[in-house]
């Protein structure tokens, strides 16, 4: 504090701190702990309700006595005393009203419980789409990687420098548009009507439904998000010392031992970035589920996030689920830094 | 190199990836000139350009397309000076308390971010504000600032600390040295800092989807057309997407190639 004061001044200082507090506390931290602290509690009926509802069942019956008793008073009694048994009568079902009044307030206000039931709502069906959903993101990244690892890895090292600037500048452009038309692109293809079908149907096989059985999703999916693999890797291998591979060659070593001892241990910091940032993307995914399924395919986990929010107006289960995918990707994150033993620094950059 | 029969592999299965990335897009394009609808390349119905007319029709697009300019010009607003803010604080902070504040600057960028989206919603329900416009900027700020932190993080790193301390001898006070010397040096990063925030906060769909309750950003509106996919109108939109975004990309590669031979002369 005191070095920022020394460089800034006072007054600029205060507007850094103030600045950087309203981020980090007001839309970083704040936003998260509220739906934590809101996935562990619900609005119950208040405990005792049903014994509750019973006194109240009770006092109507003597409400309904009274009437009764009212109405024989009126017959029997003469005028003198009537006017006596009516007031008492009264008074007593003004006072009973009063307490009926109380105990269904009592019985209707929710009260707040500190509960796990907003996590045990995911049930069977739930938690296999949860599970569902972080496996084939696992694919995905998986596929991603083995699919773009030769081709950055050629780019980087075996194209002349600015064949490879080009390269890239060329891939920038299907990696800038925006991702629902690389996955609208892919509904267009998959359709019943698309060009696919249309080739297997020369081949005589088809129509398949690739969009209703949930296949789409996965193509996809790979295809909007394997350029975020792609970048990371390339940047990571441009800075390997074409000496290195060159030297070890001299020596001996085979294209594999090559790869295993020099390039991928180098490419640590960008095979992490790729794989968090795909494997994020995916298991995070709306819009790929959203415009490749039509509502006709199991729903992936975020679309069950969404419903829990703006359908069954569920907030605090969907808090729940919404807590559930965020550990996830935090724990993929940690793993992936353990396995690949990179800093948080050498994956933000 | 390129020569061997392993080369030769590597280039065929480049070329495959390539048609892999830009195929697809071309017949999204190309469905966006066929006159039959829904889109389609199947069946050919002669070359129209009526899905453009269309779309300069259409009402809901144009709220959309105002909606997006008006959360980027927030999400600008906000996310530069706070970005600027985190950067300058944590340059000055000592190694344990910045590491940290740096894992949680850093971290709207590892969030899934419908779950940005999603969070501040729930937290602005507690003050009775429901999703919309302003829910839809802050939680895109949340994120975009990192952006900026990062790339005002890099820009400060290379900066010459001594030309500040001359400054401050000389008798400037700390306000004139930041606005004389860190703030001009900070300039063309400031640029380049609106120009990807604009661009992520307009292009965004997940955090904005979540975010945003009944109101709708050009591209969340893109998105439910998608949908069902019933007319061309959406490739039409696809179509001058990716003119911008090839614009954009000439025009960054322009920028970066006479940056390089700037530096090169100036050697």
């Amino acid at each position: 504090m005191t070095s920022l004061r020394r460089s800034f001044g006072a007054p600029l200082s205060a507007v850094i701190v103030l600045l950087t507090g309203i981020w980090v506390l007001g839309l970083i931290a704040a936003p998260q702990v509220i739906m934590i602290e809101q996935s562990f509690w619900r609005m119950d009926r208040p405990a005792g309700a049903a014994e509750l509802s019973v006194r109240i069942d009770a006092l109507y019956n003597r409400l309904d006595v009274l009437a009764l008793d009212r109405a024989a008073a009126e017959k029997v009694k003469t005028p003198s005393s009537l006017n006596a048994e009516l007031a008492r009568l009264d008074a007593e079902r003004a006072g009973i009203e009063a307490e009926i009044a109380r105990l269904e307030a009592e019985e209707s206000t929710p009260v707040k419980t500190w509960t796990l039931a907003n996590y045990a709502q995911m049930g069977q069906a739930h938690l296999w789409i949860f599970a569902k959903t972080i496996l084939a993101s696992l694919a995905v990244t998986a596929i991603a990687f083995v699919v773009c690892y030769p081709i950055a890895y050629a780019i980087a090292k075996l194209e002349p420098p600015r064949r490879a600037a080009l390269i890239m500048l060329a891939l920038v452009i299907p990696y800038a548009i925006n991702e629902l038309l690389r996955v609208f692109a892919w509904q267009m293809i998959l359709n019943y009507g698309g060009p696919l079908n249309a080739a297997l149907g020369l081949v005589g096989i088809g129509p398949v439904p690739f969009l209703e059985s949930g296949t789409g999703v996965f193509v996809a999916m790979v295809y909007a998000y394997i350029l975020f693999m792609v970048f990371p890797l390339y940047n990571v291998l441009e800075t390997l010392d074409t000496n290195q591979i060159e030297a070890a060659r001299d020596l001996g070593a085979k294209t594999w031992q090559i790869h295993r001892r020099i390039v991928l241990p180098h490419a640590r910091p960008g095979i992490a970035v790729g794989c968090i940032m795909t494997f994020m993307l995916s298991a995070g995914s709306y819009a790929v589920p959203y415009i490749m399924t039509r509502g006709t395919a199991d729903p992936w986990f975020t679309q069950l996030v969404y419903n829990r929010f703006f359908q069954a107006t569920n907030w605090n289960v969907g808090a729940a689920y919404a807590f559930s995918l965020l550990l996830v990707c935090t724990g993929f994150v940690f793993l992936m830094m353990k396995l690949l033993k990179v800093r948080l620094r050498d994956i933000a950059k | 190199m390129m020569r061997t029969g392993s080369g030769m592999v590597l280039r065929l299965y480049m070329g495959l990836f390539f048609a892999y990335m830009f195929l697809p897009l071309m017949i999204m394009v190309l469905a966006g000139f066929n006159a039959y609808s829904p889109p389609s390349v199947t069946v050919w119905r002669g070359f129209t350009l009526n899905w453009f007319v269309e779309l300069w029709h259409d009402d809901r697009m144009w709220s959309g397309l105002r909606n997006s300019f008006v959360i980027a010009g927030a999400v600008i607003a906000l996310a530069l000076p706070m970005g600027l803010a985190g950067a300058l604080l944590l340059g000055r902070l000592g190694n344990r308390a910045g590491g940290l504040m740096y894992a949680v600057m850093v971290s709207p960028l590892l969030t899934p971010g419908i779950i940005l989206g999603i969070s501040t919603v729930i937290f602005w329900r507690n003050f009775e504000v429901a999703g919309g416009l302003f829910t839809a900027i802050l939680a895109q700020t949340t994120f975009i600032a990192s952006y900026a932190m990062l790339m005002f993080m890099a820009r400060l790193q290379r900066q010459d600390a001594t030309l500040e301390e001359a400054a401050l001898d000389l008798g400037a006070t700390p306000l004139q040295a930041f606005r004389r010397i860190t703030l001009p040096f900070l300039r063309p990063t400031i640029l380049t800092a609106a120009v990807i925030a604009f661009l992520q906060s307009f292009e965004n769909y997940n955090t904005t989807m979540f975010a945003i309750g009944g109101q709708h950003t050009l591209v969340t509106e893109i998105g439910s057309r998608m949908r069902f996919g019933l007319s061309p109108v959406v490739n039409a939109i696809g179509i001058l997407f990716i003119l911008a975004t090839i614009a954009f990309a000439v025009a960054w590669g322009i920028l970066k190639e006479r940056e390089r031979r700037g530096a090169q002369r100036t050697e």
